[in-house]
């Protein structure tokens, strides 16, 4: 019922945000931008870039809403530029990743430099807290193994729990290639990650 | 073959991805199967491990500030789309049409000495008459973009196209809600300095009002005229020990203003407050390494003036 509702109320805020309404589009910008960061965040570890990712999808969002033809819902179309953007990133990391400086952590494992991990909040257990982090960052690695489309499939349907239906629509494609392409990064994911308790 | 069937399906059982009936005949299959009910474990011990990376809610502040900066993209990214109305595509415009030059002398004189002004007024007295349709006449209105333009070959008969908005006025207190929409509009959307200075100075009237902060604090942080950001400052100095958001942007000058005199006034502003952390810290680092030696000085006195505790 409220899903109709905000479905209408999307309609109507997108034909005034078209004839140019501005304050219409900041209130879109509202209803989205916090899943948005929230992806953006995740996805890159970094708040600076999600800022980034947010900033970019949104203008670009504002200069292209006039081509918008209602073929999909709003919030379809929003997924859809922030999702590429995530890609493009997902793939200029990929890039840097190649001749990035690598360095050796306390327990002499290698780590790339360039990786930026949230800091998760931090508890009244110092030790756990540090074991978590570990952790965090050997599920970041095990992810960055994972292709640029097959890590967003992933980052999608795991961890913001969006149907594989969407997801296939977000990406411009079936939800059987999405549904495939998730199985694939949950097989990568488990073989790095098998010795993880 | 069933077993196979489950193990292919479990995960998008764990994510609630089966049709029911396919949820069912797996769920009916899991109460009997030892080895499926395993690999279900399993997969679910799998997915529990993996929000070790757990999805964080950005916070507010990093919300407030990436919405702040759209809002700035935003009037940047208005200017480029209302150039793009106004300025033609000389090769678009050469081919639909021939008509005389005076006239084309008259639509480019409209178009380019517009500026980035939001209204200008018609040129009316180039002998052209303007088909007068339900359009009020040009001398009063204003145009904001041509929409067409186009001859008839038989004729010459020319037809243009083009949108006005008409110059209004609103009259009343500072308490009447449409004087303040219309000035919280100004006080961020106005080209011309001197009106954005006339609305925040209006506006310097009511800080109370949460719209009225926030303008002032967005003229404090983006304003590109440091007259306007003083103003909004000064308005802004009483509310810096009872509200954190406007502690926070004065700060923000503080530290990154390009203009010496509204960062002196910030300082002064903080002084109330020279005992939060935040602000202590930023204090010791102007102490210390600060370009201006005024600021270096003030800095050095406030964080004298503070009482010894760890």
């Amino acid at each position: 019922m409220a899903g109709q509702a905000s479905r209408i109320d999307d309609t109507l805020l997108v034909r005034e945000a078209q004839r140019g309404n501005r304050a219409a589009f900041e209130e879109l910008v509202r209803s989205y931008d916090q899943a948005v960061l929230r992806l953006a965040l995740h996805l890159t570890g970094s708040e600076h870039e999600a800022q980034d990712v947010y900033q970019e999808a949104f203008l670009k969002a504002y200069k292209s809403i006039g081509n918008f033809r209602f073929e999909c819902s709003f919030y379809t179309w929003i997924y859809r530029i922030v999702t590429n953007l995530c890609l493009d990133h997902l793939r200029k990391r990929q890039v840097r990743k190649e001749d990035a400086p690598v360095a050796t952590d306390a327990s002499g494992e290698q780590y790339d430099v360039l990786d930026q991990v949230p800091d998760g909040r931090s508890g009244a257990n110092p030790e756990r807290d540090l074991m978590r982090r570990e952790l965090g960052k050997r599920i970041s690695h095990a992810l960055e193994k994972l292709t640029p489309r097959e890590r967003m499939v992933f980052e999608l349907k795991h961890y913001h729990g969006l149907k594989l239906r969407t997801v296939g629509e977000v990406l411009h494609t079936t939800e059987e290639t999405a549904k495939n392409t998730l199985f694939r990064a949950t097989q990568k994911l488990r073989g790095a990650l098998a010795d993880m308790r | 073959m069933k077993c196979e069937w489950v193990k292919e399906n479990v995960l998008l059982y764990v994510y609630n991805e089966l049709p029911d009936d396919a949820r069912y005949e797996l769920e009916q299959h899991l109460a009997r199967c030892a080895d499926c009910t395993a690999e279900l474990k399993t997969t679910r011990k799998f997915h529990t491990m993996l929000s070790e990376l757990p999805v964080e809610e950005p916070s507010p502040n990093l919300v407030a500030a990436s919405r702040m900066r759209l809002q700035e993209g935003l009037e940047t990214a208005e200017q480029g789309r209302f150039w793009h109305r106004l300025i033609f595509d000389p090769a678009v415009w050469l081919r639909q049409v021939r008509f005389a030059p005076a006239l084309a002398a008259a639509i480019f004189i409209v178009g380019f000495a517009g500026g980035i002004a939001t209204t200008y007024k018609v040129v009316s007295d180039k002998g052209a008459s303007i088909a007068s349709g339900p359009v009020s006449s040009p001398a009063e209105s204003s145009i904001t973009g041509i929409q067409s333009i186009s001859q008839d070959p038989a004729s010459n008969h020319i037809s243009i196209k083009y949108n006005t908005v008409s110059t209004q006025e609103a009259q009343g207190s500072l308490n009447d809600q449409r004087i303040q929409q219309l000035l919280l509009f100004a006080a961020r959307n106005n080209y011309n300095s001197g009106v954005r200075m006339d609305s925040v100075d209006l506006l310097t009237q009511e800080p109370n009002n949460t719209h009225v902060r926030e303008a002032l604090m967005y003229a404090l942080r983006y304003d590109s005229n440091p007259g306007v950001r003083l103003k909004a400052l000064d308005s802004l100095g009483a509310f810096v020990k009872s509200d954190p958001r406007v502690r926070d942007v004065v700060l923000e000058a503080l530290i990154q203003d390009s203009n010496p005199g509204v960062r002196t006034d910030a300082l002064r502003l903080l002084d109330p407050v020279r005992a939060d952390s935040s602000v202590r810290t930023v204090l010791q680092q102007l102490a210390q390494s600060d370009q201006n030696q005024y600021i270096r000085s003030q800095a050095r006195i406030m964080l004298s003036q503070l009482p010894e505790f760890d």
